[in-house]
């Protein structure tokens, strides 16, 4: 599973680095960065930043490449 | 052996509906589902009705419906009975009266009506000046963002979320903007206090909007005076009132429930005077992980989402369907942006006896503002404003020990 997060949806609110900072961090300009691929041990996390934000622009794709 | 399933009822299409329907179904897809709701739109993203400029509408005016979306909204597990106000309910006897006219006998209901605008007076809605609106559903959302477009004048009354977010989308669309705050001295003041709403309300006049306090405010307000007798031409600016909400409840009356804010619920979202009722979403006032003794009832996105899913995993546990269920453990955080200013919130600022302002300064919102807010020296909230991120790092870690305060 990879995580995906839709450009065009993400306003870079940052709920999603409180819940899972393991894996998403704003940048000092403010921009949402993130690492496709995670630890399974994170998902708990990850699916917490899925549901926090409020744009819904983040996914788990199943079919990672 | 399972064609008769039990039969769960859903009242309110909004996320909180949505997510508590989903829970049952995942623990237990025998469930027959039901969701009602008065509008004629399936679940879509509400939070997201201010925070962008969308698209010119087509004809269908779809183009803001299909953007907001809703992930699961589209599944056809459950029943939507779109369009179909519930009317009252009997839950001693698990009726639902409809509208239509017609009864809906069920096994388990939940209770996800959501809230209204508050208005301030009902025969104030329209004057003279300006055509009145409130700002809840898509329909609404609709509307306002095709007359945005237009480059009309917009008034604002109320400074809190959904104020301050239509602001400053109204600005992009081009508009004049002029806010009236009548009872405080700026945004969020209720949640932040005095000097963030302050230097917020100067944050506002710097982007342009005329924000007006006090009596200066007042004067401005539509008194519900329209009888100046004009034509109700169709020129009239836009005025739209943003003062808060009251919670959809008045169908539940004569059941005995606590009804004084919203609908009491435990831990584990049940309605307590009655089996089988359980309520989630911006209608649930449960007791609040925070303050042990207090009952909290909440508007967030986040919110609809962790109670709707609690909800449903109780009605799913109470069908002996699913693992024991955990308590309540929302961890309340919000976040929203005025004018490229970010505001996130974490905790239970309002609780708070002191604050201080740990980074930056008041006077200079843009170049970053931490703010702890403490109860008895115990840390209970956190804010953090700035455009840009550079000290985010700092507010996640706050963050953190604040989650770790808590119990």
């Amino acid at each position: 599973m990879k995580i995906v997060v839709d450009q065009e949806k993400c306003q870079n609110h940052g709920l999603c680095a409180i819940s899972a900072p393991a894996n998403f961090a704003l940048d000092t300009d403010g921009k949402l960065q993130y690492h496709e691929s995670f630890n399974e041990e994170n998902i708990d996390d990850i699916e917490d930043a899925v549901d926090s934000c409020p744009l819904q622009a983040i996914t788990l794709s199943r079919d990672a490449a | 052996m399972t064609v008769d399933g039990p039969v769960v009822g859903v009242v309110g299409t909004g996320v909180a509906g949505l997510q508590s329907a989903n829970a049952v179904l995942e623990r237990n897809p025998d469930a027959r589902i039901v969701i009602f709701g008065d509008e004629t739109h399936r679940t879509y993203n509400r939070p997201g009705l201010t925070k962008k400029r969308y698209q010119l509408l087509g004809t269908s005016g779809t183009t803001i419906a299909d953007e907001l979306k809703v992930d699961g909204a589209a599944s056809d597990s459950a029943t939507w009975r779109l369009g179909t106000r519930v009317e009252s309910a009997d839950l001693y006897n698990k009726v639902l009266q409809l509208r239509t006219g017609e009864t809906f006998d069920y096994d388990s209901l939940v209770i996800a009506t959501g809230v209204r605008p508050r208005i301030s007076a009902e025969d104030a809605r329209e004057c003279a000046i300006h055509v009145h609106k409130t700002l809840r559903d898509l329909d609404d959302a609709h509307h306002i963002h095709r007359e945005l477009r237009t480059g009309t004048e917009l008034t604002i009354v109320g400074s809190g979320f959904v104020a301050c977010e239509l602001a400053s989308l109204a600005t992009e669309y081009g508009c004049a903007v002029v806010m009236l705050e009548a009872r405080r001295g700026g945004p969020f003041e209720r949640v932040l206090g005095e000097r963030i709403a302050t230097a917020l309300g100067r944050w506002m006049t710097r982007n342009g909007v005329t924000f007006l306090t006090g009596d200066s405010a007042r004067d401005r307000l539509c008194n519900g005076d329209s009888s100046a007798h004009s034509e109700l031409s169709s020129d009239r600016s836009l005025l739209v009132e943003a003062i808060g909400s009251v919670p959809n409840v008045e169908w539940l009356h004569g059941n005995g429930l606590d009804l004084s804010d919203g609908v009491r619920v435990d831990g584990h979202m049940r309605v307590p005077e009655c089996a089988d009722v359980y309520a989630a979403g911006d209608v649930a006032r449960y007791p609040d992980p925070w303050t042990a003794e207090s009952l909290t009832r909440r508007e967030f996105w986040k919110n609809a989402i962790d109670t709707g899913d609690l909800a449903g995993r109780s009605l799913a546990s109470s069908l002996g369907c699913g693992s024991k269920i955990s308590h309540i453990r929302y961890f309340p955080l919000m976040t929203t942006e005025v004018f490229g200013l970010r505001i996130q919130i974490a905790g239970n600022p309002k609780a708070a006896t002191s604050m201080e302002v740990v980074r930056g300064d008041l006077d200079r919102l843009a170049h970053g503002v931490v703010v702890t807010f403490s109860k008895e020296d115990l840390l209970v909230g956190v804010a953090y404003l700035d455009k840009g991120a550079r000290l985010n790092s700092i507010y996640i870690d706050l963050v953190k020990t604040l989650k770790a305060h808590r119990r």
